[in-house]
C-alpha cells in the first residue's frame, strides 16, 4: 500500500475532506452556553503539578468569584509565612483531614500553629466608622487598622471584608503588596506560625507524604 | 488643522500622490458623465468610431477591478476552509459567517506604515509590488469568462498567458534586490529559480495540448470543447493535466511549493521588507493568481464555460412587448398578488405576528422568489450568463482544491523542489509531448 507513490497524498487530502464536514469542535462560549445537566454541580479539585507541589497559590480568587460561597480554603501565603484563610474555621482542609482523623480513631497531630487570636472588633469598627466604610480607602483603612494593632491581624482583615463588602482575597492582597504594611507581629517573624511540623504529622498520620510534599 | 498636516507629514510620496489624484479623479469623472450627458449624440458617434480603444478601457477597468472582489473572496475561502479542515469555526465575528474579515485585513494592511528600509532603492521597491500584481493582472486579459466576455482573443493567447505569468519573476527579483538586505535577495533569487525551472514543465505540458487543438487561442480552445464532457481536453491529456495542475501550484506559489514567500517562516523571503499596502500587493497578487491558474485550467483542460452536457433547449423565450396592455397590468398587479399570497401562510399559521410583519415578510420572499426566478431566465435565455455560472463554478472548485491542497500538504524542501521539476515533470512532459505527436501521426487527429 505505501509503494504507490502518491498514496500519501491522497490518504491526507481525504483526511482534510472527510474532516470538512466533520461537526467543529470550537465552543462559542458566550453565545452558545454549554451544554450542563440541571443538578451538575461541579467538584473542587486542587491540581499538583510534574514534582508533586500544589500548584494553587492561595490567591482566593476562586473563593472570592464562589457566587453561594461555598469555596472555602486555607494554607500559607507564597512566602511561606502566614497562615491565610477563606471561610470558616472548620471547613480547611487541614482541618477536615484532621476531623477525619479523629473520626477514625487514629492519634490527631497537635497543630503547630493557631488559629488566628481573637482581636477587638470594636477599634476595627471605629476606624471603618471614620473612614465612612468606603472599599475605595482601603488603604487608609489598612494603616490606620494597623496604627491600631502594630500589625494587621487575620481578624481584622476579615472584619474589613465582611463591613466594607470588599473581597478578602483583594483586602489581603493589598495589605501583602505594601512593603509598610504588616501581617505579622513586629519583631517576631521568627515566631511566625509554620504549618511545616503539623503538616508533617499530618502526612506521616495519614500517610500521603508524596502530597504534601511543597507545604 | 494640526490633526490633518501631521497626518499629511506622516505619508508616503506615492501616499501623497495618491491622496491628492483621488479627488481630482473623482471630479474628472463627474465633469466626463456631464460633459457625456450633455452632449451625448457626438461622443456616443465618437466612441463607435473607436470601439476597440474603448473596449480596452473598459475591459482594462472591468479586470483591475474584479480582482479586489476575487481576492477577498479567496482570502476569506482559504480562512475559512483551513479553519473547517482543523475542526475549527473560523472567521465568524465580522459581517454574515465572517465574510467581511478579508475586507477588513485588507483596510488592516491599508493603515499600516509603508516603511522603506534606508539603503533600499526607492523606486524599484515601490515598483516591485506593482509588477508581480500588474503580471497578474495582465494574463486575465486573453481569459475567456463566457462566449463573448473576455477582454481581448488573442491568436497567440497561451503564449501570452506564460509571458505575462513569467514577468512576475521579474518582480519578485525587483523586490529582493531593491530590500538592502541579503535575505531578501537571497528569497528573491530562491523565487526566480523556483518560477523559472517550473515554467519549463508548465510549457511543455500544454504542448500536447495545442497539438491536439491547433490553436493558441483561448477562447477557440475551449470553444472546441463544447458540448459533451467527454469533449474536455482533460481526458485526451490526463498526463498533460497533472503536469500543468503541479505546475501551475509552483507558478502561484502554493502550497506545497509556497516556499517563495512562506508564510508560516520567520524570514518571509523577498518580501521580508516589505510593509503596509505594499507587502498587500504581493498578496493579493498571490491570490489573484490563484483565481487565475484556476480558471486556466479549466479554459484548457475543463471545457471552460462549456456545460457539461448540451442543455436541451428549454429556453421559453417570452417577448415582453407580445403581452401588450397585459404587461402593463401585470406590473401593476403581480407585486401586490405575490406579496399578499406569500405572506397568507404567515398571517394564517401565526397568530403571534401582527400582520404588518406578515406582509413585510411576505415582501421579503417575494423579492426573493423574483431574483431566483429572474436568475433562472437569465441563466436560460443568455448564453453569456449561463456561461459565466459554469465557468466561476469550475473555477471555484479548483480554487477550492487549491485551499484543500494548502491545508493538507507541508511544503517541500528547496532541492526536493529542483529536482521533482527537473528529473521527474520535464521528462514527464516530454513524454507527454511525443506521445501526443505519434498519436496524431498514427490516428490522423
Amino acid at each position: 500500500m505505501n509503494l504507490i507513490p502518491g498514496i500519501g497524498i491522497v490518504r491526507g487530502m481525504s483526511l482534510t475532506l472527510r474532516r470538512f464536514f466533520q461537526p467543529k469542535v470550537t465552543i462559542r462560549y458566550p453565545e452558545v452556553p454549554s451544554d450542563v445537566a440541571v443538578k451538575f454541580r461541579g467538584r473542587l479539585q486542587l491540581l499538583y503539578d510534574e514534582n508533586g507541589s500544589l500548584k494553587c497559590e492561595t490567591c482566593f480568587q476562586c473563593a472570592q468569584a464562589c457566587p453561594i460561597e461555598c469555596i472555602d480554603m486555607g494554607g500559607m501565603d507564597t512566602k511561606g509565612r502566614f497562615h491565610v484563610h477563606w471561610g470558616a474555621a472548620e471547613t480547611y482542609g487541614e482541618r477536615r483531614e484532621e476531623s477525619a482523623l479523629r473520626r477514625s480513631g487514629r492519634p490527631v497531630p497537635d497543630p503547630a500553629y493557631e488559629r488566628f487570636a481573637p482581636i477587638d472588633i470594636a477599634a476595627v469598627d471605629s476606624i471603618l466608622e471614620d473612614f465612612d466604610h468606603d472599599p475605595a480607602q482601603l488603604l487608609g483603612i489598612l494603616e490606620a487598622t494597623q496604627a491600631a494593632f502594630d500589625y494587621l491581624p487575620v481578624g481584622a482583615l476579615k472584619r474589613i471584608s465582611e463591613r466594607t463588602g470588599t473581597g478578602y482575597a483583594q483586602i489581603y492582597g493589598t495589605a501583602s503588596f505594601y512593603g509598610h504594611l504588616r501581617l505579622g507581629a513586629l519583631g517576631a517573624p521568627a515566631a511566625a506560625p509554620s504549618a511545616a511540623p503539623y503538616l508533617a504529622a499530618l502526612a506521616a498520620a495519614t500517610g500521603a507524604a508524596g502530597r504534601q510534599a511543597d507545604a | 488643522m494640526t490633526v490633518m498636516s501631521r497626518a499629511w507629514g506622516r505619508l508616503t510620496l506615492p501616499g501623497k500622490v495618491i491622496f491628492t489624484a483621488i479627488p481630482l479623479l473623482l471630479a474628472v469623472g463627474v465633469a466626463l458623465a456631464l460633459v457625456v450627458g450633455i452632449l451625448g449624440g457626438p461622443i456616443v458617434e465618437l466612441a463607435s468610431q473607436y470601439g476597440a480603444v474603448l473596449r480596452f478601457l473598459v475591459a482594462a477597468t472591468i479586470i483591475l477591478v474584479i480582482t479586489i472582489p476575487t481576492a477577498f473572496l479567496i482570502i476569506f475561502m482559504e480562512m475559512k476552509i483551513i479553519a473547517f479542515m482543523n475542526l475549527r469555526v473560523g472567521p465568524d465575528r465580522v459581517g454574515p459567517w465572517g465574510t467581511l474579515l478579508s475586507v477588513v485585513h485588507g483596510l488592516k494592511v491599508l493603515v499600516k506604515e509603508d516603511f522603506t528600509p534606508s539603503g533600499a532603492d526607492p523606486l524599484i521597491f515601490t515598483l516591485a509590488p506593482v509588477v508581480v500584481y500588474g503580471s497578474s493582472v495582465m494574463t486575465l486579459v486573453v481569459l475567456p469568462f463566457a462566449p463573448g466576455l473576455f477582454a481581448q482573443d488573442f491568436n497567440i493567447g497561451l503564449l501570452y498567458f506564460f509571458a505575462m505569468g513569467g514577468l512576475a519573476v521579474v518582480g519578485l527579483l525587483m523586490a529582493g534586490w531593491s530590500s538592502f538586505n541579503k535575505y531578501s535577495l537571497l528569497g528573491g533569487l530562491r523565487s526566480a529559480a523556483q518560477m523559472v525551472s517550473y515554467e519549463i514543465p508548465l510549457t511543455l505540458s500544454v504542448a500536447g495540448l495545442l497539438l491536439l487543438a491547433g490553436t493558441m487561442s483561448v477562447n477557440q480552445l475551449v470553444a472546441n470543447q463544447s458540448g459533451w464532457f467527454t469533449n474536455w481536453y482533460v481526458f485526451q491529456q490526463p498526463l498533460g493535466f497533472v503536469i500543468f495542475f503541479i505546475a501551475v501550484t509552483a507558478e502561484a506559489n502554493r502550497t506545497p511549493f509556497d516556499l517563495t514567500e512562506a508564510d508560516s517562516e520567520i524570514v518571509a523571503g523577498f518580501a521580508t521588507e516589505y510593509s503596509g499596502m505594499r507587502f498587500g500587493f504581493f498578496f493579493f497578487a498571490e491570490y489573484v493568481n490563484v483565481f487565475i491558474v484556476s480558471a486556466m485550467t479549466v479554459a484548457l483542460f475543463f471545457g471552460g464555460w462549456n456545460a457539461p452536457f448540451p442543455f436541451p433547449a428549454l429556453a421559453i423565450l417570452l417577448d415582453p412587448g407580445s403581452l401588450g396592455i397585459w404587461l402593463l397590468l401585470g406590473i401593476a398587479i403581480v407585486p401586490l398578488v405575490g406579496t399578499l399570497l406569500l405572506s397568507l401562510p404567515f398571517l394564517l399559521t401565526r397568530s403571534s405576528m401582527p400582520a404588518w410583519q406578515a406582509i413585510v415578510l411576505g415582501f421579503v420572499l417575494f423579492n426573493v422568489v423574483v431574483i431566483g426566478l429572474l436568475g433562472v431566465w437569465a441563466f436560460v435565455s443568455f448564453d453569456w450568463v449561463a456561461g459565466l455560472l459554469w465557468f466561476l463554478a469550475k473555477t471555484y472548485v479548483f480554487v477550492f482544491t487549491f485551499v484543500w491542497m494548502r491545508a493538507t500538504l507541508p511544503r517541500v524542501r528547496i532541492d526536493q523542489l529542483m529536482g521533482f521539476a527537473w528529473k521527474w515533470l520535464m521528462p514527464a512532459a516530454l513524454l507527454n509531448l511525443f506521445v501526443t505527436a505519434g498519436a496524431i501521426l498514427v490516428v490522423g487527429r
